[in-house]
């Protein structure tokens, strides 16, 4: 007898889990086609395949945020000064994403509203900007200026590192969805945040978050270590190499 | 093909590396003068960051002056003591001038002090060249057109520290080459150039060295400072990008030949009335970039 209560014990639970999963919060699950990507001497940007499985109902919206390694960020300023433009004012971001895009399978004020946006820190706008001035000011918090927040966005965005359109995600029978990450080839290496969000009637009921490690490579690499851990040294062989060039040159030049 | 710049950080076509060092290879091969000072301004229009553009053009000019100064040194046209003193005093400069570097890097002014050097030496030598060709142009129409002094002596040439240059013919302070060579220094290591375009009229006007002497010591004394400029660069900024030197190496060299036998083609007034217009043009860009209200007023910078 108590193994059979046991027994209907476990089917209920059973039973009242899966209806709770259905009714109220779905499961997403993603993954990259690569996770490592190198730069090499041939980079010149790539593009990922994300992909991922979602138990999701008609109407369901999936959304995709990548997000490159924290970086600071000098923005500075112009202004005409005596007949020449020039920068008169800097203003250092610091530890702000160095790539940012966002991915969607709708536009974004169809899938949820902005108030929702920023709880979850999603867009530009919502991951806490915060300007540092050249000589902060003892007793304040920095200040935060839109049209400063506005300017970085229009940057960072004509140096391809951040996006301003919304990336398309196809969903297929509300199960399985799809993606181009863009990597544009100027991408600092580190470590990349790929966050997924299953959205139903404006409010996020799953998540799930997988990285991106992108690093140097090859020749590139060997190069980049070479100029900062030895750099006395790496002078010296640029110097040697532009000798021995110049040389063979004009041996060459000579000889026709 | 792109290739991936490492210390760049960007990715480029390799053809257009190729092609720009071929083209300014040619140019430097047609006017006798090392390119530098349209190399470091198109690799920044190109988009390579400016610290990386001078410094690595800097690597770049060691070789060119290298393969140039052999022909002069075969020819015996160097003047070893003046290079060495002027590299003395070069060394000086540019280590100086490298820590100027830095520093304006750091508080954002680098590129206003990189373009606004530009434009007024670029300027300054431009004029001047266009003047002295086109009153050449007229002397050869006019043949009875009286004939310049060798060299005049003028009161600097009597500072103390006075030293025999058997090759240049002249018995002048040390002091003055010293003085040049630091000045030139300074630039070259600010504007990304061998600093031949200033040295040599500076040689001849200033010094009053010999014509035949001037351009192998000129290149003498700069493989010795640009060098300087390469290492110092490498360690305090990291920004010499070897692979990019060595693309745009390839180009100059093949261009270089091309544009010496075009040489022979124009006559001397000319090729300096051409160049000089060259000199001005891109003076003239460069101004108009400064006086004219940019696209966007803000700008950024990835921070490492």
């Amino acid at each position: 007898m108590i193994y059979a209560h046991r027994v209907i014990l476990g089917l209920l639970l059973l039973i009242g889990m899966t209806g709770f999963a259905t009714a109220d919060s779905g499961r997403i699950v993603v993954d990259l086609s690569k996770s490592n990507v190198s730069i090499t001497s041939g980079f010149h940007g790539t593009d990922l395949l994300l992909f991922g499985a979602v138990d999701g109902d008609i109407g369901d919206d999936i959304l995709v945020v990548v997000s490159g390694p924290p970086t600071d960020v000098a923005q500075r300023r112009k202004a005409n000064r005596a007949g020449i433009w020039i920068n008169v004012e800097t203003n250092i971001w610091q530890q702000i994403p160095s790539l940012y895009s966002v991915l969607a399978t709708n536009q974004i004020e169809q899938i949820t509203s902005p108030e929702v946006l920023a709880e979850l820190g999603i867009g530009t706008q919502n991951i806490g900007l915060k300007i540092v001035p050249e000589t902060p000011i003892p007793g304040q918090a920095p200040p935060i200026a839109a049209d400063f927040i506005a300017a970085l966005q229009t940057n960072m965005a004509n140096i391809d590192l951040w996006s301003n359109e919304i990336g398309k995600v196809k969903l297929t029978q509300n199960a399985l969805f799809r993606a181009e990450v863009k990597l544009p080839a100027n991408i600092v290496s580190g470590t990349y945040d790929v966050r997924v969000l299953q959205f139903r009637n404006g409010v996020a009921i799953s998540e799930d978050r997988t990285n991106l490690y992108i690093e140097k490579g090859g020749l590139s690499a060997g190069i980049y270590n070479f100029a900062h851990d030895y750099s006395a040294l790496y002078g010296i062989f640029a110097i040697l190499f532009a000798v021995a060039s110049g040389w063979l040159a004009a041996a060459v030049f000579r000889r026709k | 093909m792109y290739i991936y710049l490492p210390i760049a950080e960007i990715s480029m076509h390799i053809a257009i590396i190729i092609g720009l060092g071929g083209g300014v290879g040619f140019l430097s091969g047609l006017f006798g003068v090392g390119g530098g000072f349209l190399m470091t301004p198109l690799l920044i229009f190109l988009g390579v960051p400016p610290a990386v553009a001078v410094a690595t053009e800097a690597n770049q000019i060691v070789a060119s002056s290298v393969s140039g100064v052999l022909a002069h040194m075969r020819r015996g046209n160097v003047d070893f003591k003046m290079g060495g003193i002027l590299l003395i005093g070069g060394v000086i400069g540019s280590s100086l001038g490298v820590m100027l570097f830095t520093f304006l890097r750091e508080v954002g002014q680098i590129d206003l002090v990189i373009k606004l050097s530009y434009v007024v030496f670029l300027g300054i030598i431009g004029f001047l060249m266009l003047l002295e060709s086109a009153r050449a142009i007229m002397r050869t129409r006019q043949p009875g057109a009286r004939r310049r002094k060798l060299h005049q002596h003028n009161w600097l040439h009597g500072l103390p520290l006075k030293m025999r240059f058997r090759r240049s013919k002249l018995y002048i302070s040390a002091l003055l080459p010293l003085g040049i060579g630091a000045f030139v220094g300074v630039l070259a290591a600010i504007m990304g150039v061998g600093g031949g375009f200033i040295m040599v009229p500076a040689m001849i006007y200033l010094l009053g060295m010999p014509t035949s002497v001037v351009v192998g010591t000129s290149l003498f004394q700069i493989i010795f400072v640009t060098a300087n400029v390469t290492f110092l660069q490498s360690v305090q900024t990291q920004t010499v990008d070897f692979m990019l030197a060595g693309l745009l190496l390839l180009g100059a060299v093949i261009g270089a030949q091309f544009g010496t036998r075009a040489s022979v083609l124009l006559r001397g007034e000319q090729l300096r009335g051409l160049l000089a217009l060259m000199v001005l043009t891109v003076c003239i860009k460069l101004a108009f970039d400064l006086a004219i209200r940019p696209d966007d007023l803000f700008s950024v910078e990835l921070v490492k």
